[in-house]
């Protein structure tokens, strides 16, 4: 799963062991176990919470082990409906934010028109302005179009999030569909729509699909938006967390956590290729 | 730049750059124009428009859509000159609680940004210099955080380093003490690290790996170090995407909310966590939109850097 878009430049001979290289090769590996503390440690720490039962402080592992905070899990009404409400939200959110924006991506990528750099810009702007800001502004707004906890209004907030990966992604797939090809389908007599449903797409569908999962993941994780517009009359996974934490048991919040993460690590475990491929950093340069 | 770069020339002569070349009809023109305009309307609609009515909301002028908000909140100043009044900044930029906060944030937003393109960097060129198993093994690493929601993450990085963490709880092992750093600016800098070191990777690696190696070599051939060629010939040669990485990890950072709140302090916090609790805890939305337009300041000089990091790299394709 490393990012391998290019040869590394080191010939493959190995050099001999000289005092020098054994430092730097201990110094690199002390550098790795330090970066699995730092990014596993803290997810492994927390994954045990889930089936820990009695925790002795200082023990590394539990005292026992049990599947009980599964079950108050699975069992509590107000988790059970924060669940599903995500799973409303997030294709939903998807959908709608693939409407909007798919053809813009197009547009940008293929078409020149006046205020076409513009356009770029400002979409940038929801991405440069600091997400808790833009929603105390919005909130204000809301109040007076009523969509204070209301479905439309986490929808708004939840596709707002979702714009910039929906538009950028898919420009940079569609701009990198060699025109070329294009042509040569018109030449064979193939119509447009043609054209761009069986050349165009199928090459852009890689970025297309990235951006569809980060759009969902971005929708599924949001939290500060949907707490300020949403809280208490729609919860959803993200936002029940916060009363998780509070409220319940640690292993109880180590339980949800584990579920809560289960759709992003599967939808990134499937687009992986893709985003480790280029797609996501390709999307994030204006041209 | 960086597909640019590994097409093979013959290829880049065919493909015209994104939006560019072949005379356009009008008809053309105009179809592009309606066919971006949706999310730009969006965009415009619930976020310029927001942040105008804020704007003024913060100066004071509470007529017409800020109304409903003017009654709700508490404190709010009104005002007392056509253009409005300055008297909400006044109080706090005077408050000894949100200067402390705007002081953190800045501390926090410097240190991590620094410390992830740091890392961002050095895993970046390990891979592009060395390449390897350990390589492919760090970044694989650095993109673990891509895959966990902040929440979690949050949440388990204050667990992590809390009173019975793992850390304390190896080196009272030892019979050491390790101090507790959940709920201190400590975690809040861990746990923004974490989480942004995955889009700084991607960004960097992607941005290094197509820096030619010919260049390198031809670097080495003409006899400059290791180092030598980093600073002068690899960094140079792959500033764009370095500086987009840059950008991004401080905008999300300075923003930032879920992170501080979960592993921060109560005060002084970062200025998202006192945004939120003015606007909802404390009822003072004028006071919260104070707070976020100084964030916003702050971004747009960042944002400022991407967009002239952008141009720049347009110029050099000879696309503006």
């Amino acid at each position: 799963m490393a990012i391998s878009t290019g040869s590394p430049i080191a010939s493959r001979t190995r050099r001999p062991l000289t005092p020098d290289s054994i430092f730097r090769r201990v110094l690199v590996g002390l550098f790795v176990v330090l970066m699995v503390v730092f990014i596993l440690g803290p997810l492994l720490w927390l994954g045990v919470r889930a089936f820990a039962g009695n925790w002795t402080y200082p023990n590394l592992l539990p005292d026992d082990w049990t599947l009980r905070w599964w079950q108050v899990v699975v069992n509590d009404g107000a988790l059970g409906i924060a669940v599903q409400n995500s799973l409303f939200f997030a294709p939903l959110t998807v959908l709608v934010s693939a409407i909007i924006c798919l053809p813009a991506a197009y547009a940008f990528a293929r078409f020149d028109f006046p205020g076409r750099r513009f356009f770029l810009i400002s979409l940038f702007a929801t991405n440069a302005f600091p997400k808790m800001g833009l929603f105390v502004t919005l909130a204000a707004l809301f109040y007076a179009l009523n969509l204070m906890n209301t479905i439309l209004g986490i929808l708004v907030v939840h596709v707002l999030g979702t714009v910039v990966f929906m538009t950028w992604i898919p420009a940079a797939a569609f701009a990198a569909v060699p025109r070329n090809l294009e042509e040569a389908a018109r030449d064979a007599g193939a119509s447009k729509l043609r054209v761009f449903a069986s050349v165009t797409l199928p090459m852009a569908l890689p970025g297309i699909i990235v951006a569809a999962v980060m759009s969902f993941l971005a929708s599924f994780d949001e939290a500060q938006g949907t707490y300020l517009v949403g809280a208490p009359a729609f919860m959803t996974m993200p936002t029940q967390m916060y009363s998780l934490v509070l409220n319940y048991p640690t292993q109880v919040a180590a339980v949800f956590s584990i579920l809560l993460a289960i759709p992003s690590v599967a939808l990134m475990l499937a687009a992986h290729k893709h985003i480790l491929g280029g797609q996501l950093a390709e999307g994030f340069q204006i041209k | 730049m960086t597909t640019t770069l590994q097409k093979p020339a013959e290829l880049q002569q065919t493909v015209p750059p994104a939006g560019a070349t072949r005379p356009k009809r009008l008809g053309q023109r105009a179809v592009g124009f309606f066919m971006a305009l949706p999310p730009i309307l969006l965009i415009a609609l619930f976020v310029g428009f927001p942040i105008v009515l804020a704007f003024g909301f913060s100066i004071g002028l509470t007529g017409g859509l800020n109304h409903t908000i003017a009654t709700i909140g508490q404190n709010v100043h009104e005002a007392d000159a056509w253009w409005g009044t300055l008297a909400a900044y006044q109080e706090m930029f005077t408050n000894k609680r949100f200067l402390g906060d705007l002081l953190v944030t800045v501390i926090v937003t410097l240190v991590s940004t620094a410390t992830v393109i740091f890392l961002a960097l050095g895993i970046g060129l390990y891979l592009k210099l060395k390449g390897g198993r350990m390589a492919r093994l760090l970044s694989g690493l650095a993109i673990v955080p891509l895959f966990i929601p902040v929440v979690i993450a949050s949440w388990a990085i204050l667990t992590f380093y809390s009173g019975t963490g793992f850390l304390r709880s190896v080196f009272a092992l030892f019979g050491l003490d390790f101090p507790v750093w959940a709920f201190t600016m400590v975690t809040v800098i861990i746990g923004s690290v974490w989480t942004s070191l995955p889009f700084a990777v991607l960004m960097v690696s992607s941005g290094l790996q197509s820096v030619p190696n010919a260049m390198i070599e031809a670097a080495r051939d003409a006899g400059a170090g290791s180092l030598r060629t980093i600073v002068s010939v690899i960094v140079p040669m792959a500033a764009v995407p370095i500086i987009i990485a840059t950008t991004f990890t401080a905008i999300g950072i300075v923003g930032s909310f879920t992170v501080p709140y979960f592993t921060g302090p109560n005060s002084p916090n970062m200025l998202g966590v006192d945004m939120s609790n003015y606007f909802s805890a404390f009822n003072q939305p004028q006071q919260s939109a104070v707070m976020a337009f100084t964030v916003f300041l702050i971004a747009s000089g960042i944002a400022a850097l991407y967009v002239w990091a952008n141009f720049r790299s347009a110029k050099e394709q000879g696309k503006v």
